[in-house]
């Protein structure tokens, strides 16, 4: 037999957490006497191994008895894997030779019977003995930050991302796939609860970012490709042709004053109002240069016009202009891509698209929004009546299993604050349909409150449908909200001018696509997935990669700009180290044993293997590779191993688990 | 020529006798062959479910059994039998428990089923296995300027069976129009006509009814077209208690969508049944320039 | 663990069909109640009779009219947001105060099923006559004689079959039925 190690193995209670279930200190005297032939020097249980002293004895017994290995019976890994491997480090040894195993999630947890749970976490302890034998010392890889920064999304939180990073003197590529950034918030009129104008907070922001000197603004840009790894990003990016000069464009405006082409603006203006073939998107727009749309451009379908060119002053029309592909090399990316509003004409027994005066929130937006299509007014899509009944819908396409299951979370708020500006602008009878009324933030139940106050007429029901077949007196010309009034169980039919459906947030179109883009995954319902949904949501399972906003899951302007906050701060902490030390937990191919096959190329979900033509041979990235083992159990040659989970080690695990192997002089347990 | 096992229901006896007699002669001149089957039984309507579900399944049972043996897929007229079967025939394939149950009783009657049928209502087979534009190209008189409100009613199309559009499906407007009629927008036109619930809760029925007639009438139609007889029992024979029950007027013919689609492929009106309602249709079709 | 089943549990199991507890992830939103053509003339909108379920109310769900009230449209169960079959539950409803001969007075729903039920054992079809008496005489005068009309005209036109409708297997057919242990014990 070759030279044993020392193994010290440590039992934890975990308070009753464990020892509640499992007899730890059976188990840790049955590995002192019965594993000994595995090396087992020590062996001792203790109330709280995550504690400092439960860490001294370690450290102790280290230093004193000349451990080489160090194997803890305790939580899940997840939770403590990196204490135990620091106290490793403290008393100077290596840390990749210390395993935790788990006798609490996999074990006390999930057990009600003393007895089998005691001789489970035997059996796991021997496990986790006969394995750690066969670690070895690791060192961490070390690799450079770039200190640009790359932020993918120009609404409120990437901004205030790009703001952050750039303040604190990093450069920052800002990519928005608009004209202008800005996102949503650009389109909204007042925001919840405190009613301030949404612009007039937005645009001080954007303006900071337009002229910022560390900021490059890509707007009407989208990225195409990311190549690399944290901390070496190369993302190849496609400026858009603008068909406009930025470096002569005044951004004067006279351009599209004189186009004579006029489009129904359906992304800004979300089909309510119209823009030129040659625009942009809001007065307010950063950066002001305009964008000439070249699907509805005279020009570009016939061939002819070319008005913007005529009076343009300073000659920054440039119809020949291509779109522009640079690569930029980043050191970490943050994802702020936001979201989509839910198609309300799914549910067709709301009428959304079929009945002329039922309009979604965003439509509400603009009408509400002084600067909009109808300047302010509140009124039908016939442009000029002001309606006197306006009922708002709460959960529409939300908290529903035949669209989306989940909350949106700003419906309630938002349609508390339609019914206000309703009131204030209208004078009309306003009516909230809801199911529950969601106020959970600063302000909001007060918000709530004061809508009572105002004399909101609250109904709690469903919409059933929404219908503009009339029967009764008093409703002829109006539509009907047919809903249950839960509270008196009655059923009614509310005759009403204009219905406001809030509709839901949803993940953008294609986020599962451009998910894969920057190798991170989608939820089921496709919003992006945060490291933990607890204690990490703005980082992802790519190191280097980080989210912030919407496109984390719906949620209000506050949690958005706390969201971009945070992930700017874990960028410039990552910067200021200008290194970062990534897991060594890796797999590797071993080239002599590789046939060139690539199978293993597709099945990475981090996009973390390469292959070189030249030598037939693929090869792992290894500050991409997060150690899933995929690679190793797909290769048909064996050829690849995984250096924290390598063959020996997993099967040296398995027959401690089967209790093959224990000393001779325990026989049968 | 394509074939199918037709189960009647027990309506199309007598009550609905011209959604039968207009079935076949309409799917004969489409080149479609509808086999009755073969000592078929009631299918138990919604009642039978009040009392046992495994008695109700086993009643649908025996009328898949004996399709089964035909090899033919089945086409009901009615859409409470219409249901009723498809989802008896669904269950019993999603639960082999339930299927040994009831192929136990079916034995009793030298018949077992073994889960290879394919449910249909008649309507279908003219939205999709003939088509509009098939249908279109064998009108010869068409149905010009008759305003028909498509009464689809509830058991077509609910329970969702798959992903099909329960709330605004247009297959039957399809028809309408193939046919050369103007189907008018009618929004109650998935509402239910009360069902059973004219005998049991009579009153509400009749404002079920009330609502419907009252909606076909706001659209401008001048006939309601159906493919249930129980739909066009409640709408058409109990017009006039509506009227007495709420002082309205109505006098709206309702006939079966087969007989309107008989007409434009040039049946004779006899061969269809038509005569045999309370409400008399020649008005509305005299004034279209149909005869 | 309680050996007694409740009466909410007792419900559920009659949606045996579905998976978990269909009636617990009810949210009470009212979107069923909000559809029902029929919900005005019951005592209890359905989801308010879900809420009495859940609760425990026994009594006064078996007394309420709002089961035998349901057309079975199946509109509430397509658009719930829970995915609840509402339908399926008040056929379970009625099955379940057949089988305890528990139900409010005066309801015609009851006497007219245990009808339809023997004329189907009896012959395999359905033969409209013979349910009149089990609905008429709950009828007032006038409805009655307006029944009558209508019956007599249905008759002259030739849509009511004068002779009851029998299939021809007919005694292996009830040998069939026999073989199913009715839950209300019917026959």
């Amino acid at each position: 037999m070759e030279k044993k190690e020392k193994i010290g193995v440590y039992v934890c209670h975990c308070g009753t957490n464990i020892a509640g279930v499992v007899n730890v200190g059976e188990v840790s005297k049955w590995a002192e006497e019965n594993l000994k032939d595995q090396g087992v020097v020590v062996s001792r249980d203790y109330k709280f191994m995550c504690s400092s002293l439960g860490q001294e004895l370690i450290q102790k017994d280290i230093k004193e008895q000349g451990l080489t290995r160090v194997m803890v019976a305790a939580c899940s890994p997840h939770l403590h894997e990196k204490t135990f491997r620091n106290a490793c480090k403290g008393a100077d040894m290596n840390p990749y030779l210390c395993e935790l195993v788990s006798i609490r999630e996999q074990d006390s947890w999930v057990h009600t019977d003393k007895v089998a749970a005691t001789e489970k976490a035997k059996a796991i302890v021997s496990g986790g003995v006969a394995r750690v034998a066969h670690h070895e010392a690791l060192e961490p890889l070390r690799v450079p930050i770039h200190p640009a920064t790359l932020v993918v999304g120009g609404g409120i939180a990437g901004i205030q991302a790009a703001l952050e990073i750039a303040d604190a003197g990093f450069h920052v590529y800002l990519v928005e796939r608009e004209p202008s950034i800005g996102g949503h918030m650009a389109q909204f009129d007042k925001t919840f609860p405190t009613l301030d104008c949404s612009a007039c907070i937005l645009t001080p922001k954007m303006v900071d970012a337009g002229n910022h000197p560390n900021i490059t603004l890509l707007t009407y840009s989208e990225v195409e490709k990311v190549d690399g790894y944290v901390g070496n990003f190369v993302a190849t990016i496609r400026k858009r042709a603008r068909s406009v000069v930025e470096k002569d464009c005044t951004g004067c405006g006279i351009c599209w004053e004189k186009c004579p082409k006029k489009v129904v603006d359906d992304v800004f203006e979300v089909g309510m109002g119209t823009r030129k073939a040659v625009y942009v998107p809001f007065p307010q727009a950063v950066p002001k240069y305009p964008v000439i749309d070249r699907v509805n451009c005279t020009y570009y379908i016939k061939g002819t016009c070319k008005a913007c060119e005529k009076f343009c002053p300073t000659n920054a029309i440039d119809f020949a202009q291509e779109d522009e592909i640079m690569n930029v090399e980043v050191g970490n990316i943050i994802l702020a891509t936001g979201y989509d509003l839910f198609d309300s004409r799914r549910i067709q027994q709301y009428g959304y698209g079929r009945l002329p005066n039922v309009f979604t929130s965003l439509e509400f937006e603009r009408l509400s929004n002084a600067a909009g299509p109808t300047g302010g007014n509140i009124v039908l899509r016939d442009g000029k009546t002001v309606p006197k009944a306006v009922g708002i819908v709460h959960c529409v396409g939300s908290r529903d299993k035949n669209y989306n299951e989940y909350c949106s979370a700003i419906c309630c708020m938002q349609s508390l604050k339609f019914a206000h500006l309703v009131e204030e602008r209208t004078g009309a009878e306003v009516y909230n349909f809801y199911i529950d009324i969601r106020t959970p933030a600063k302000g909001y139940e007060e918000f709530y409150h004061r809508l009572l106050e105002e004399g909101t007429h609250f109904v709690r029901g469903k919409v059933a449908e929404i219908s503009d077949a009339t029967r009764l007196p008093g409703e002829d010309g109006k539509l009907i909200v047919q809903v249950e009034d839960t509270l008196t169980a009655v059923q009614l039919r509310v005759p009403l001018d204009m219905v406001i459906l809030s509709a839901g947030l949803e993940p953008r179109a294609g986020s599962k696509e451009f998910a894969k883009t920057f190798g991170i995954s989608c939820s089921a319902d496709g919003w992006f997935i945060e490291r933990h949904p607890k204690l990490d949501p703005v980082a992802t399972m790519t190191e280097g990669i980080y989210i912030a906003g919407c496109v984390q899951g719906p949620k209000d302007i506050p949690a958005s700009v706390a969201q971009g906050a945070a992930a700017a701060a874990r960028v410039l902490g990552k910067i200021q180290q200008k290194e970062i030390a990534l897991e060594p937990v890796r797999a590797t191919v071993h080239e002599e044993q590789c046939s060139g096959c690539r199978i293993c190329n597709n099945l990475c979900p981090f996009n973390a293997i390469l292959f070189h033509e030249d030598r037939m041979v693929s090869e792992v990235n290894p500050a991409l590779c997060q150690g899933c083992g995929t690679c190793v159990a797909g290769c048909p040659a064996g050829a690849i191993s995984g250096t924290g989970f390598s063959n020996e080690q997993i099967l040296s695990q398995i027959e401690g688990l089967l209790l093959v192997n224990l000393s001779k002089e325990a026989a049968a347990v | 020529m394509k074939e199918f096992a037709y189960f009647p229901g027990c309506s199309l006896e007598k009550m609905a006798s011209s959604y039968h007699m207009s079935a076949l002669e309409t799917t004969e001149k489409l080149g479609i062959k509808l086999r009755e089957l073969d000592d078929w039984n009631c299918c138990g309507a919604t009642t039978y479910f009040y009392i046992d579900e495994l008695l109700a399944y086993t009643l649908c049972a025996r009328n898949l059994a004996i399709a089964e043996k035909t090899g033919l897929d089945v086409v009901a007229p009615c859409s409470a039998c219409y249901k009723n079967m498809y989802f008896t025939a669904a269950h019993l394939k999603k639960d082999p428990d339930l299927a040994e149950h009831v192929n136990f009783a079916l034995e009793e009657d030298d018949l077992q089923y073994n889960g290879n049928v394919n449910v249909k209502h008649l309507i279908e087979v003219f939205a999709n296995d003939i088509g509009p534009d098939e249908l279109k190209s064998k009108v010869t008189k068409p149905l010009q300027g008759v305003r028909v409100a498509p009464y689809y009613g509830c058991q077509i199309v609910r329970p969702q069976k798959e992903k099909e559009n329960v709330e605004q499906p247009q297959f039957f407007e399809g028809i309408l129009s193939a046919i050369g009629a103007t189907p008018v927008n009618f929004p109650l036109k998935m509402r239910c006509c009360g069902g059973s619930l004219i005998i049991s809760s009579r009153t509400a029925a009749l404002s079920m009814v009330r609502n419907l007639l009252q909606s076909a009438v706001d659209s401008q139609a001048s006939v309601i077209a159906t493919a249930c007889p129980l739909c066009q029992v409640n709408l058409e024979v109990y017009q006039q208690q509506v009227n007495q029950e709420f002082g309205t007027n109505f006098s709206v013919p309702v006939l079966y969508f087969t007989q309107l689609v008989g007409l434009a492929l040039g049946i004779p009106q006899k061969k269809l049944g038509i005569g045999k309602e309370f409400v008399d249709s020649m008005p509305s079709l005299l004034q279209a320039g149909k005869g | 663990m309680s050996d007694t089943i409740t009466f909410s549990q007792e419900i559920s199991n009659l949606l045996h069909a579905v998976e978990g507890e269909p009636l617990k992830t009810c949210i009470q939103c009212g979107t069923c109640s909000g559809t029902c053509p029929v919900a005005g003339y019951m005592d209890h909108t359905p989801r308010l009779l879900i809420s009495m379920i859940n609760r425990g109310m026994k009594e006064e769900v078996l007394a309420s009219n709002t089961f035998w009230y349901c057309a079975s449209c199946y509109h509430c169960t397509v658009r719930c947001p829970q995915d609840i079959d509402i339908t399926e539950l008040m056929y379970g409803l009625k099955r379940y105060s057949i089988w305890k001969r528990q139900h409010k007075e005066g309801l015609i729903g009851p006497t007219f099923s245990e009808s339809f039920i023997k004329m189907i054992v009896r012959g395999g079809r359905s033969y409209e006559p013979i349910l009149a008496p089990s609905y008429i005489f709950s009828f007032g005068m006038r409805d009655m004689l307006l029944e009558v009309q209508g019956a007599t005209e249905l008759l002259l036109k030739g849509r009511l079959p004068i002779l009851p409708p029998r299939i021809k297997r007919l005694e292996k057919f009830k040998k069939m039925l026999g073989r199913i242990i009715p839950m209300g014990g019917l026959e």
